[in-house]
């Protein structure tokens, strides 16, 4: 017998699974495989692990990671059930908003933080007892809470969504008090997901890079900005390759976690979905929900309002708005090696074809996971594999393997347009399969019925349904591609610099405030694309 | 409170979604072990009633008594109200034992004290065989016992049942009915239960009411509900044929219908439909003025081709009367007590 849908099913999977293993796996499988052997194999391999810079950097990330994700999860979790169970005045564009700061370049946010709490920020200016917050390690975890605290709130409020609303209201009609159905009912999901926004950032946080790198310096570094410094600075690419192999034993775990507790995200118990309910403020406990989401939410807005207000300070004798004029100076396309105008050229160019390509590898992929959750799943593990292996080893490894093979620094726009593509894949594409994996089959097995091949069913029933998904997907990947900074930044040469890379070289300078005006460029780059989000109604999902 | 108070007491109940009415005065008493059956098609409100009795939504009016106190404002896990629903959510993590016994530890026993009081009920739903099985390895049949006995355990003074055979095979629905009304009446438990199958609402009732468009029409014991219908609404959802003359509307059971030469009956139709449903012959006849009416008789009589001009005849036939007026009362069964 020939199970319906059978192995052609599979097909729309070959261009993404062949994507991810020619741009990804391969070239990190070959790079690890070479490097290792070029230390010494084994003896290698316990000569870098036994190392102390590399052992500090290895601390570091997991101080870095576990003390961001606990904190996150701290502040996240209160107000992703705030968002997530209740209804009130402006919930939908806080959580609109919530998602700009993952949509923003890393080094924005260090440089807001240094505006807030560096030696002459805003806060730290009056308030001096704040200035530890603008160097060392809680200046990191500063920066890092800014980007992960949304991505907590938001998958706790997606296990909100995720709860059976009948098991809730079953508990209430037995007698149980609303702490019970918390504990019985809906509280296991919302814990659910707020541990994957936790194992998120621990992820994003302990292979952090320009954190660690301009808030604090060596001391500080991360396994990521070890692994560079040890390839580019200290010119040890075999110890690289190592110390990167080394950091995927130790995250494969969490990424594991992360993986299967997302796939129990997305089984929802029920059909139904729990209607908002107004959001009870006499009660004390929802009152301080309320009150850590305003809190964030302001946080977030202050950050960046800081970057913007930052750009109005005179520089160089001139008035306000001078570091705009500067910006785009003769003087800073010399310090930078090109005009800022073709760095940002630059940037959407890289920014617009990642995005094209995500989009092709998203239709191929939506094909094969309409209707099969556990395809998702798996393809999420598949996509995330590469950023488990984080930016700077995938950049590492592309440049080491393809580089000679497209004919070298000529044509590295490739590799960034590839790795901006790989990075922006596990993140664009569940904007695609989330809400196709949840389709009803009638349209489609309708139209097989009618003659359609399942190629041809899938174009006419489910694609038109995806459309928004595949816009969101594109957008989502255009934003990321926007703020990529690590892999790029392995990867240049001069003359395809771009914005974030220039941002690096500014801030590096302390050329303050003309780094704000650029940090503010791509600011407001970042909100152009979340406004067209949220104007058009697509729900974006992490 | 004496024997003839009424467990529950609803009164001039109303309630509305984004403004529109979804319950229009709702009033009606629930005595101790009646089982009450209201009969309703779909977006007639019999869910949101249920759910406003539960304390799940809340009524924009009205008010609700319980054993003669009012519990209007009373959150659910206060009032013993239990509902079960379509779905039988039960806790996925818990075994049927365990879901089972949750009331009763909700309630301060003891394992050993909980299994033993739990251990009658699971008797009687015939589930005592499979404690131990988690909801996955259960059958649609079962889970459905297993919510009922999970909702009996909590001891409600009156338990609101919505739709609870509506996801079951038939060959399984007439038996888990029979079981429930058998179990009901057993513990002597008042029960709210809402359908829109006419079959299970009449067979399940002590009293049954129909409500439409949030307003409940008749309410009263089965046979009369049935032989009484008060609308052309009523008379359709109790699956009557529906005529008109010069006196006004009026209702013919199927089974009273007869076919004959198109020269022999009181009205002339088409024949557009004509088979067998088991022993019965069903036939479907159109008229011109775009009624059309079921006709059921012996598969041995006489059956009439498709196309055909037929003579349509009737021995006996019910006067209906206009859909009531929102604000009004319900008729028929007739009257509600009131307090």
């Amino acid at each position: 017998m020939r199970v319906v849908g059978g192995w052609r099913s599979w097909g729309g999977l070959v261009p993404i699974v062949t994507f991810v293993v020619l741009f990804g796996l391969l070239p990190i499988g070959i790079l690890f495989g070479t490097t290792l052997a070029g230390a010494g194999g084994l003896s290698g391999l316990v000569a870098v692990a036994s190392d102390p810079l590399n052992q500090r950097s290895v601390g570091n990330s997991l101080l870095q990671g576990g003390l961001s994700a606990g904190l996150a999860v701290a502040i996240g979790y209160p107000a992703g059930v705030f968002l997530g169970r209740y209804s009130w005045p402006g919930r939908s564009a806080v959580r609109g908003f919530l998602l700009v700061p993952f949509l923003l370049p890393s080094l924005v946010v260090v440089l807001g933080v240094l505006d807030l709490f560096g030696p002459s920020g805003f806060l730290s200016g009056p308030v001096p007892a704040l200035r530890p917050f603008g160097s060392g390690i809680p200046s990191i975890v500063g920066a890092n809470l800014f980007f992960n605290v949304p991505i907590v709130i938001l998958f706790t409020a997606a296990g909100c969504d995720a709860a059976s609303p009948e098991l809730e209201e079953t508990v209430a009609t037995l007698g149980g008090r609303p702490w019970r159905a918390y504990r019985d009912a809906w509280g296991a999901s919302t814990w659910v997901g707020a541990s994957v926004g936790g194992l998120l950032t621990f992820l994003f946080s302990a292979l952090s890079f320009a954190p660690p790198l301009l808030l604090c310096g060596t001391r500080c570094y991360t396994i990521e900005a070890r692994i560079y410094s040890l390839d580019q600075v200290l010119l040890a690419p075999d110890a690289a390759g190592v110390l990167a192999l080394l950091a995927v034993v130790l995250f494969l775990a969490p990424t594991a976690a992360y993986l299967v507790l997302l796939g129990r995200l997305r089984t929802r118990p029920s059909r139904r979905i729990r209607p908002l309910r107004p959001a009870p403020l006499r009660s004390p406990a929802v009152l301080a929900m309320a009150g850590v989401t305003a809190t964030v939410a302001l946080a977030e807005g202050a950050l960046l309002a800081a970057i913007l207000a930052r750009t109005f300070d005179p520089v160089g004798g001139g008035g306000v708005g001078s570091a705009w004029g500067t910006l785009f100076s003769a003087a800073t396309a010399t310090r930078l090696g090109l005009p800022v105008l073709a760095a940002l050229g630059n940037t959407i160019f890289f920014a617009t074809a990642a995005s094209l390509l995500t989009v092709l590898l998203g239709i191929a992929a939506a094909q094969a996971v309409a209707r099969r959750p556990h395809r998702g799943v798996v393809l999420g593990g598949l996509l995330f594999l590469p950023l488990l292996l984080s930016p700077i080893v995938l950049a590492y490894a592309l440049a080491t393997f393809w580089r000679p093979v497209i004919g070298g620094a000529p044509n590295v726009w490739l590799l960034i347009v590839v790795s901006q593509a790989v990075l922006a894949l596990p993140f664009a594409v569940q904007s695609v399969e989330i809400p196709l994996a949840g389709l009803a089959a009638g349209a489609s097995e309708s139209a097989r019925t009618l003659g359609a091949t399942p190629w041809v069913a899938f174009l006419d029933a489910d694609l038109p349904r995806a459309r928004d998904g595949l816009l969101t997907a594109g957008m989502f990947a255009f934003a990321l591609g926007l703020g990529e900074f690590t892999a790029t930044y392995f990867l240049v040469t001069p003359q395809f610099t771009t914005l974030p890379v220039a941002l690096y070289g500014l801030t590096d300078a302390r050329a303050f405030p003309v780094a704000d005006a650029a940090a503010g460029l791509l600011l407001l780059l970042s909100l152009a694309v979340f406004l067209v989000l949220s104007v058009g109604g697509r729900r974006v999902e992490l | 409170m004496s024997s003839s108070e009424p467990v529950l007491r609803v009164e001039r109940l109303t309630s509305a979604w984004d403004g529109a009415p979804v319950l229009r005065g709702i009033s009606f008493d629930l005595r101790s072990g009646e089982l009450l059956s209201l009969l309703g098609p779909n977006g007639s409100g019999k869910t949101t009633l249920l759910r406003c009795l539960a304390g799940l939504d809340r009524p924009t009016g009205g008010q609700l008594w319980l054993r003669g106190t009012e519990i209007g404002r009373w959150p659910t896990h206060r009032r013993g109200i239990g509902l079960m629903s379509q779905e039988p959510a039960l806790f996925p993590h818990r075994t049927v034992l365990e879901n089972v016994a949750y009331a009763p530890l909700l309630a301060g026993r003891t394992d050993r004290a909980a299994r033993d009081e739990v251990a009658p009920l699971l008797q009687l739903l015939r589930i005592e065989a499979f404690v131990d099985r988690r909801p996955d390895q259960l059958s649609g049949g079962e889970r459905q016992r297993v919510a009922l006995a999970r909702t009996l355990a909590a001891r409600p003074a009156v338990v609101l049942l919505d739709e609870p055979f509506a996801s079951i095979d038939v060959e399984l629905r007439s038996e888990l009915r029979a079981e429930f009304r058998r179990v009901l009446r057993e513990l002597g438990v008042a029960a709210v239960h809402v359908t829109h199958d006419r079959e299970e609402g009449l067979f399940l009732g002590d009293r049954v009411g129909l409500l439409f468009d949030g307003q409940l029409e008749s309410l009263g014991v089965p046979s009369e509900i049935y032989a009484h219908p008060t609308s052309v609404r009523a008379a359709r959802l109790l699956g009557y044929n529906v005529g008109s003359d010069a006196t006004g509307p009026f209702a013919v059971r199927p089974g009273e219908v007869r076919l004959g030469a198109p020269g022999a009956g009181r009205r002339v139709g088409t024949v557009v439909a004509a088979g067998t449903v088991g022993d019965v012959g069903l036939t479907i006849v159109a008229f011109e003025d775009g009624a059309r009416w079921e006709v059921r008789v012996p598969p041995a009589a006489p059956g009439a081709s498709i196309g055909a001009r037929v003579g349509v005849d009737w021995d006996a036939e019910v006067p209906l009367g206009p859909a009531p007026e929102p604000s009004k009362e319900p008729k028929n069964g007739r009257t509600l007590q009131r307090p």
